[in-house]
């Protein structure tokens, strides 16, 4: 029947147009032909786990970036199942990320393998990456490389910023330029514009230009608490590129960058029929960068399996802020925090046929000076501090077939604080492997060892926004930059990813477990009654208790349900403990569930192409209920009943997308469902609903902005567009 | 959490009246990654069409539809209609393309023509 058909529109072609069967003979017009250069665009999937690597590391491109309003680096986790995104403070507005239900601080961010979100910039240097700016993440879950540095605990977020060469993404043409404007608004009053230039100067140099300028001037209070829902203000951030690639295998790119960001939150309102003499609570935050980066790199021409590489890096960034009300005096919180330092580190590598070795040297300085001043124990604190380190690190990857892969590294460091130090000894020993039966199924193993130094009041600025007394323990004060503020870390962990064929569509499903356990950690306390205790060591009295454990296990599923829709599902389950004392006439401590990490995480994120230019995601976030720090007066107690926990949501994100030759633009709505945490701030507002001053005894006595747990502002719709212009 | 099941449950249900579908395995005469891109599109971009697949070193065209929505016939045609010959596997018999829609493709994609194909080479 079907050989029939065919036979006959073959004949029938042929009857009609007899001349075509000549036409494959006749080939003398084409001669002398000119071929153009072949330009080949396979598109690039989403987010991508690759079967090869050693390590579970998700690579996430700009068509994923594009499935949800991503202004900046922590929103574009929005879609990524490994990666929550926890809700954005009311006075910072700044969004944190967590990894296995550890603070993002605990996983190294890197931007091209240079930190950014680090030091004083830990807290909010997520948000200083514009989403317009990325060009790919890679996301690594389980302990990182020993040749990064010794700070991936939890694992490696390293994000690839567009350069000149991915801004021109055209064949070499002399003088061509391009530039690229990204334009978005949010109903929560929000504008930002991203402007990207690239241009090729000459057949070896081509420049970039990013630059970012948002700003909110809206004051919205949806939920009529006299606090603004977000933040008000602006960040100008700008980065000039310049990139080579020279003769004789060598290339470089260097970067300049600066930035500032000013925010003020609060009670700002305008209308807030306060007395004229009273002085409303507010938060002001100010923060600014200004960095040089140089990469160099090498690669033997006779033989490229040598290569050397370069990065120098120096940076300044300050830390400005005040919160309270001058009517408090006790509460009214100071910091002023400076910045300077510089990274440089030598990496080589060498390959064999079946072992290749990397090596580098690494060195880092940093110059702090934190001035920071609270009422009660903390007045006028001050200890300007130096950090510094050499280390040292070596990696041998061996691969004696394509089935396994073992990686092993070891890394040391003459660290001037740690070195004073009896008990640790700063070696950090790094082991991945990778075992795959098939082409089709890869099982890998981590285990490693990191450590940080913290600094608990910078990295924490949101946290602070309450009338909680800040106190140390008995055991000593930690603000950074002595032994205490080390935080140590075992990390191990198993995975599985498989990539399927199921009903003609391909899809892949990844399975993992991971543990770490912190020897040290600086905590903050959230179960004390009206206490903020940081404990920077509550293990020294038995070492062998840990003062933090997280416990993580996950699976996550990408399919393909027709040609034109996918799918992802994933479901993670996650138990954090942190130790905490229970202070009373024999202190003891004991493991309290962490604050703010949910015991259940799910995710359902469904793109589908429809007539042709198209796009509609939807992306369900479901978020487990929450333990909140306890108002509980006899909290933190030897039962769990007097924890307090955040109802569990559900946020429903979606977006639609129309891509035009030039660009594209989108229309979404986040948190659809409008769910909002209902009196997210305590002791700012009495019973009838009347707005209190900050000199109001109940306000005094309660007001605690770091209760949130859920969305202060609800529904929020948002329109953006890309546009390419091309000169 | 109610979402979740809710999601899930009806996309089990779109797959489960999912209709019959049928393999289908042509030579697809092309020469370069830009000609699998075309000829992947067109396949795809057919209502019906569930996944197409076309082999730069074999030249096989491997496509998958639905007899209910799409017939033999048309793949073809759409086929020839971007310009490609294609040679069926059961009857040995060769398609050519109009040699308006062969003249339309891109010079380097002009897989008759022998410098063409050696320039691939």
């Amino acid at each position: 029947m079907t050989q029939e058909r065919i036979n006959s529109l073959g004949v029938f072609l042929i009857f009609i147009f007899p001349y075509l069967l000549y036409s494959q003979s006749d080939t003398s017009i084409y001669d002398g032909l000119n071929l153009d250069a072949v330009e080949v665009k396979t598109e690039a999937l989403g987010s991508v786990i690759s079967l090869k690597d050693p390590k579970l590391k998700t690579i996430i491109s700009r068509a994923e970036l594009k499935k949800a309003a991503c202004c900046n680096l922590s929103e574009s986790f929005e879609t990524n199942p490994s990666i929550d995104v926890s809700i954005t403070d009311a006075v910072t507005g700044t969004k944190q990320i967590q990894l296995f239900g550890l603070a993002g601080k605990y996983a190294q961010i890197q931007v091209e393998m240079t930190p950014l979100v680090r030091g004083l910039l830990a807290n909010s240097g997520l948000s200083y990456i514009p989403g317009a700016w990325i060009h790919s993440i890679q996301l690594t879950k389980g302990i990182g490389s020993v040749s990064n540095g010794f700070e991936s605990m939890t694992g490696q977020i390293n994000v690839e910023l567009l350069k000149p060469e991915d801004i021109i993404d055209d064949i070499v043409i002399k003088n061509s330029a391009k530039i690229r404007v990204n334009n978005y608004i949010n109903q929560g009053g929000r504008i930002e514009t991203n402007l990207i230039y690239g241009k090729q100067i000459s057949n070896k140099w081509s420049l970039g230009i990013l630059g970012h300028a948002s700003g909110r001037s809206l004051i919205v209070d949806n939920n009529k608490d006299g606090f603004a829902d977000n933040p008000i203000g602006y960040q100008l951030n700008g980065m000039v590129r310049a990139r080579y690639f020279g003769q004789n295998g060598w290339e470089g790119l260097f970067t300049i960058h600066a930035l500032e960001d000013q925010k003020i939150g609060g009670q700002i309102s305008k209308n807030l029929n306060f007395p004229i003499s009273s002085n409303p609570w507010q938060s002001r935050l100010q923060q600014n960068r200004f960095s040089i980066s140089s990469k160099t790199g090498w690669v033997n021409p006779k033989n490229p399996n040598q290569s050397i590489g370069v990065i120098l890096h120096g940076y300044r960034q300050s830390m400005i802020g005040n919160m309270g009300s001058s009517d408090d005096a006790i509460n009214q919180k100071e910091l002023s925090a400076h910045q300077i330092g510089g990274v440089s580190q030598f990496l080589f590598r060498q390959d064999w046929n079946k072992i290749s070795h990397t090596g580098s040297i690494g060195v880092f300085y940093d110059n702090y000076d934190i001035n920071f001043n609270a009422g009660g124990y903390l007045q006028g604190y001050n200890r300007p501090f130096v950090e510094q380190n050499i280390g040292i690190s070596s990696e041998w990857t061996w691969t004696p077939n394509e089935f396994l892969t073992l990686v092993a590294g070891g890394r040391f460091d003459w660290h001037s604080i740690i070195l004073n130090s009896k008990t640790r000894v700063p070696f950090s020993p790094r082991i991945h492997a990778r075992i795959a039966p098939n082409d089709k199924n890869v099982f890998r193993l981590v285990f490693g060892e990191g450590f940080r130094m913290a600094l608990p009041i910078t990295e924490e600025w949101g946290r602070v926004a309450s009338n909680r007394e800040i106190r140390w323990d008995q055991y000593g004060s930690v603000s950074g930059g002595d032994q205490l503020s080390l935080e140590e870390s075992t990390n191990a962990g198993i995975s599985y990813t498989g990539n399927f064929i199921f009903n003609y569509m391909p899809g892949s499903i990844t399975a993992n477990i991971h543990g770490t356990w912190f020897n040290e950690a600086v905590i903050h306390d959230y179960w004390s009654n009206r206490m903020r205790y940081i404990y920077p060591d509550l293990t020294t009295s038995n070492e062998s208790e840990f003062a933090m454990i997280s416990q993580s296990a996950g699976i996550s599923s990408n399919y393909k349900l027709d040609k034109k829709t996918e799918i992802r599902l994933a479901y993670r389950f996650q138990n954090v403990v942190v130790r905490n004392q229970i202070h009373g006439l024999d202190p003891v401590s004991i493991l309290m569930p962490a604050a703010f990490v949910a015991k259940h995480r799910a995710l359902i994120n469904l793109s589908r192409n429809f007539m042709k230019s198209w796009n509609l995601d939807m992306t369900v976030q479901f978020h487990g209920k929450q333990p909140i720090p306890s108002t509980h007066p006899r909290a933190p107690g030897l039962s769990g009943e007097i924890i307090s926990y955040g109802q569990a949501y559900n946020l429903l994100n979606f977006q639609i997308r129309k891509n035009t030759k030039n660009g594209d633009f989108y229309l979404g709505v986040e948190n659809a469902l409008n769910f909002q945490q209902l009196n997210p701030i305590d002791g700012v507002v009495n019973i009838n609903g009347d707005l209190l001053t900050p000199s109001n005894p109940t306000f005094t006595e309660n007001f605690d902005a770091t209760r949130i747990w859920g969305p202060i502002f609800g529904r929020m719709i948002y329109f953006g567009l890309n546009y390419k212009l091309i000169n | 959490m109610k979402y979740f099941i809710l999601c899930f449950s009806l996309l089990l249900t779109t797959n489960a009246f999912a209709q019959k579908k049928v393999e289908l395995r042509f030579i697809t005469d092309g020469v370069c990654g830009m000609c699998e891109n075309r000829i992947e599109k067109t396949l795809l971009n057919l209502r019906g069409v569930w996944t197409a697949e076309w082999d730069l070193s074999t030249h096989e065209t491997f496509v998958v539809y639905n007899t209910k929505k799409i017939t033999e016939n048309k793949i073809h045609e759409a086929l020839s209609d971007v310009g490609h010959d294609q040679i069926c596997y059961c009857t040995k018999s060769k398609i050519l393309a109009f040699e308006e829609s062969y003249s339309n493709i891109n010079p380097c994609c002009r897989y008759r023509d022998r410098n063409v194909i050696e320039a691939h080479k």
